[in-house]
């Protein structure tokens, strides 16, 4: 199979490339223009003068990652289904139901969004933690590669959400976007055990609004700048204290945690690059770490860069774009008390691939990435994904 | 004959039948003073009235990316200003109302959001992105990539404002009234 998985591909990739340029070309504006319309247009076509009403809508992504070695995995990564209801012109609620792996049910988001004024809105519910690019913007035809970059699953934990309170909206003279949050933060032990890890650093310790424990409010805010065209730039923070389930204060199973991040993004023409860079301080790790018996880092440091290319004339309604990605990110960027450094918590990966936009809301996707530590472990895996969003 | 007669005149809308122009306020009301608001800042005048130049053109230009619209000429007494034309596009989930305001000669001079619903893709609002579409004539039509750079992570209303754009300059070439005022 592992022989053949790249075979699959490629076939799979020709034969749409065939399909495409023998498409009939179109030739006027009003062709092209109703060639554009996908599903979310189509509703809101149907919601036509309607003041009110319910939006429907999703995304999902099938993955293969198959490892040069041990088994391959086939899986429906994520069926996400988002339901919008507009109760007036100022107040819509939105959520999203996710289904990961087939089998198991999350809420990724649910918040009541109140627009007070164009450039200010206010929400409360279950939201996400607006760090870097990917957590924010997560759906399958907004990112090149199969998989999420690696970066925004141990140093961001992507899906990260908690419930929360804050605010939204823009600065149209500034061309900017403000967020500010306060959030519910971690849990760093749950009773029993401690469920952060050096590994994937604050992963294990997302609450996701499921009967979440709270002792202290944590503070999140992102500022995003798109007033030079095709660039944004973005600065985020998340400042806090974790939580603990029946903690006593001496007990040492609560520690800080400061992120901060910035990325950007930039098109011109048939190019397009992003980067994004996460630096997380956590504070009394040794203490936690002798309380837990984990291996966490007191610093998670990386980033990743990408540049990417259309090989399509700009006019097609397809996209077929190739990118390269390199990943550098280390969480034992820095450890406290008598931990030691794990050389292979710094993570080296290169990922080369294709997306095939075969619609504006549809994408195949293939890659190869190649795996790599600072402490000479070694995987290369190739993965084939399909992804739609609408 | 007199059946053939009747049918037409009654497929015609009420406007051409009697010469009304009964669907000048039927907009609402915090929608008319959000445009008098800026048309008022972009002449630096408030002696102006709107008179509806085409109403509802969306019934007629049939594109998604235009779910509602009307054209306004702008009159200082008997003195014509310039254009004003309102629209109504779909964003993610909801729809957003911009404003063009074009001279005379139906050059655009400016473009403004005057209500963006949603918070996904309110980027376009920026007024350094808007300024893209100025001082274009009628027959451009606009392309995301090209002439007009795309919004990361404002994509769709980036798509949806350009098309719309585009769509009401094909639709506004097309019109008696535009050959009119260039005689």
């Amino acid at each position: 199979m592992q022989k053949l998985a790249p075979a699959i591909a490629l076939l799979f990739l020709t034969f749409n490339l065939n399909a495409q340029t023998s498409n009939t070309p179109y030739t006027t504006l009003s062709d092209s223009i109703q060639l554009q319309i996908n599903g979310y247009q189509r509703i809101l076509q149907n919601l036509q003068g309607i003041p009110t009403g319910v939006t429907l809508g999703g995304y999902a992504e099938a993955t293969y990652n198959q490892p040069t070695k041990g088994d391959g995995e086939m899986d429906i990564q994520r069926l996400v289904l988002l339901f919008g209801y507009k109760f007036d012109e100022r107040v819509q609620f939105v959520t999203e139901i996710e289904y990961e792996h087939v089998k198991e049910v999350y809420v990724e988001q649910a918040f009541v969004n109140y627009a007070v004024s164009n450039g200010l809105n206010i929400r409360g519910g279950l939201m996400l933690v607006p760090m870097g690019i990917i957590n924010e913007y997560h759906e399958p035809t907004t990112f090149n590669g199969v998989e999420r970059p690696s970066l925004d699953n141990k140093l961001v934990p992507t899906t990260w959400r908690e419930m929360g309170l804050g605010v939204a909206g823009r600065i149209d003279a500034w061309s900017m976007r403000y967020q500010a949050y306060l959030f519910n933060g971690f849990l760093s032990y749950d009773g029993s055990k401690g469920t952060l890890s050096g590994s994937s650093g604050l992963r294990g310790g997302r609450q996701k609004g499921a009967q979440s424990t709270l002792d202290h409010i944590n503070y999140s805010a992102k500022f995003d700048y798109y007033g030079v065209p095709g660039l944004r730039l973005g600065l985020s923070g998340y400042f806090g204290k974790t939580q603990a389930v029946e903690e006593a204060p001496e007990l040492g199973t609560i520690i800080g945690v400061s992120m901060i991040g910035a990325d950007f993004r930039y098109n011109h023409r048939k190019w397009a690059a992003r980067g994004q860079w996460i630096y997380a301080n956590l504070s009394d790790t040794a203490v936690y770490n002798q309380q837990t018996g984990s291996d966490l880092g007191s610093a998670l440091k990386g980033y990743y860069t990408e540049i990417a290319y259309n090989v399509l004339p700009l006019a097609n309604r397809q996209r077929l774009v190739t990118f390269l990605r390199y990943e550098n990110f280390n969480t034992h960027h820095d450890v406290a008390g008598a931990l030691l450094p794990n050389p292979n918590f710094h993570r080296k990966e290169w990922t080369f691939g294709w997306s095939y936009h075969l619609s504006q809301g549809t994408v195949f996707k293939v890659d190869y990435q190649n795996k790599a530590t600072a402490g000479n472990q070694k995987q290369n895996q190739f993965n084939v994904g399909l992804g739609v969003w609408f | 004959m007199m059946r053939i007669v009747w049918l037409i005149l009654f497929m015609l809308p009420l406007k051409e039948r009697f010469g009304v122009d009964e669907n000048a306020s039927d907009l609402p009301a915090h929608i008319i003073k959000k445009i008098e608001k800026e048309v008022s800042k972009f002449y630096d005048s408030s002696d102006f009235v709107l008179e509806t130049r085409i109403d509802a053109p969306e019934t007629q230009i049939k594109s998604p990316f235009l779910v509602q619209g009307r054209l306004f000429e702008i009159m200082d007494n008997s003195k014509s200003l310039g254009y004003a034309f309102y629209g109504v596009a779909p964003s993610r989930t909801d729809t957003f109302d911009y404003l063009l305001i074009l001279d005379q000669n139906f050059v655009l001079t400016k473009a403004k959001i005057l209500i963006y619903r949603e918070d996904y893709g309110g980027e376009i609002s920026s007024k350094r992105w808007l300024s893209q579409f100025y001082e274009k004539p009628l027959d451009t039509q606009f392309q995301v990539g090209e002439s007009i750079s795309g919004i990361s992570g404002a994509t769709i209303s980036v798509r949806s404002m350009t098309q719309s754009v585009n769509v009401v300059f094909s639709f506004l070439k097309n019109q008696n009234i535009l050959h009119e005022s260039s005689d």
